[in-house]
């Protein structure tokens, strides 16, 4: 990791860290080789011509790469609305795609999370029950979903 | 009584940030302070269990980037009278006498202490009378960062097993690994004030500490020792040419992990026979 003034502001202090007790859907990426996981919650303003993020926290077990990308995505995701989140996923995995997976792993982590979080909402739009969604990380842009058996954020 | 656990856990850490901050003598007597809130803690965790209270290590974010150790004082000083504030809600009025009793000393000091020009946040990365090299210095600050979120990381689940626990072998063993896990705590964090780049941890993630599985947990815990070790050993080689006293330092922290690793095995030897 580049170390510059703006990465190490983000290590001493990642912003949107913590849990959400307001959120309305929450997701995870994890790491299936190494057991760390990022979870994402998310709350969606619905009272809106166009839903968007409102607030947005994120937790992470995992190395402080993986936080740093937390930080700066879920800072960007932050007032996007559930399309822009999406284009801010697929915007991250294609510029994650010019790396090597090993450098590309903690922000695909963090994307993939995000990613679950705006899936989730979306299917609890007609299932309020919908359990939240699991994606691992992988070697293509399209995240595996786990075993639906065992996709519960913890 | 929720609120009161918070607010304590909030103040122990910023006790200890305020004591690494600082050059001075007021340092010692800071973290001090700051052992003595961590026991306050335990105390209310424990009370907290025995009244069949849930509870968790959330905790909100801590603001700790001052010019001046003044002003961290008073941020410390206005929540330890907020806790004060709390004690009087709390129905084991010998507990919140004693609490109340400490919080009275402890703000009267706080109030006395000198300032303090703060420089534990301008991100030179460099080590009084130490120069590294670019990469030596990005892997050091790689390593405090991961770490000092390791240790504290460690003092909770270990003290989340402890006060769970009633067994006076397995307390021993969790108590000796919160104390080294606080020592290592204590040195990490006074090197990341020295380079600049002081941080409170981050919170933990329930799942983490509220272990269901220990033999699992102890057995993935030996493995993330020896991979602790490892990279102190890589950190010591990294800045070995640079400073020999800095390369000592590491090899010391790698042979505590051989202890750490010892005393998990005792552990899990002795979860599994009582499990088997």
């Amino acid at each position: 990791m580049e170390m510059d003034a703006m990465v190490l502001e983000h290590m001493m202090n990642p912003k949107n860290y913590g849990s959400l007790p307001t959120a309305n859907a929450e997701g995870m990426g994890k790491n299936p080789q190494n057991g760390e996981k990022v979870v994402v919650y998310i709350h969606v303003k619905e009272d809106e011509e166009k839903p968007y993020i409102d607030d947005i926290r994120f937790q992470a077990i995992a190395c402080s790469t993986t936080v740093v990308a937390g930080s700066m995505l879920t800072e960007e995701a932050k007032g996007l609305t559930l399309d822009g989140a999406k284009n801010l996923v697929n915007a991250t995995m294609q510029l994650l795609e010019k790396l090597p997976p090993e450098d590309a792993a903690c922000s695909e982590m963090v994307a993939l999370a995000i990613q679950a979080a705006v899936d989730t909402y979306e299917k609890r739009k007609s299932d309020a029950e919908y359990p939240s969604i699991t994606y691992q990380i992988g070697g293509t842009c399209t995240p595996k979903e786990e075993n639906t058996n065992d996709n519960t954020a913890h | 009584m929720t609120t009161l656990l918070i607010k304590t856990h909030e103040a122990w850490l910023e006790m200890m940030m305020a004591g690494f901050m600082s050059h001075t003598n007021n340092r010692e007597t800071l973290l001090d302070f700051s052992d003595i809130l961590f026991r306050h803690f335990t105390w209310l965790e424990q009370e907290m269990i025995r009244n069949g209270e849930a509870y968790d290590y959330d905790r909100d974010d801590i603001p700790i980037k001052v010019e001046r150790l003044e002003t961290m004082l008073k941020a410390v000083i206005a929540r330890l009278l907020e806790i004060d504030l709390q004690l009087l809600g709390l129905e084991n009025k010998a507990l919140a006498e004693r609490i109340a009793s400490d919080i009275a000393y402890m703000t009267s000091v706080l109030h006395e202490m000198n300032d303090e020009v703060i420089t534990a946040f301008n991100m030179s990365r460099k080590l009084p009378g130490i120069t590294l090299t670019q990469e030596a210095t990005d892997a050091l600050t790689i390593f405090l960062f991961e770490e000092s979120y390791k240790e504290y990381e460690l003092i909770m689940i270990y003290n989340y097993l402890k006060q769970h626990s009633g067994d006076a072998f397995l307390n021993r063993i969790f108590q000796i690994l919160i104390d080294e896990s606080f020592f290592h705590l204590k040195r990490f964090g006074d090197m990341m004030a020295k380079m600049g780049i002081l941080a409170v941890p981050r919170t933990i993630m329930k799942e983490v500490y509220q272990v269901e599985d220990v033999v699992g947990f102890l057995k993935t815990g030996i493995d993330e020792e020896l991979a602790a070790k490892e990279e102190c050993r890589k950190l010591s080689e990294a800045v070995a040419n640079d400073n020999a006293q800095l390369a000592k330092f590491f090899d010391f922290i790698n042979n505590q992990e051989n202890y750490h690793i010892a005393l998990m095995k005792e552990a899990l030897d002795y979860y599994e026979k009582v499990a088997g």
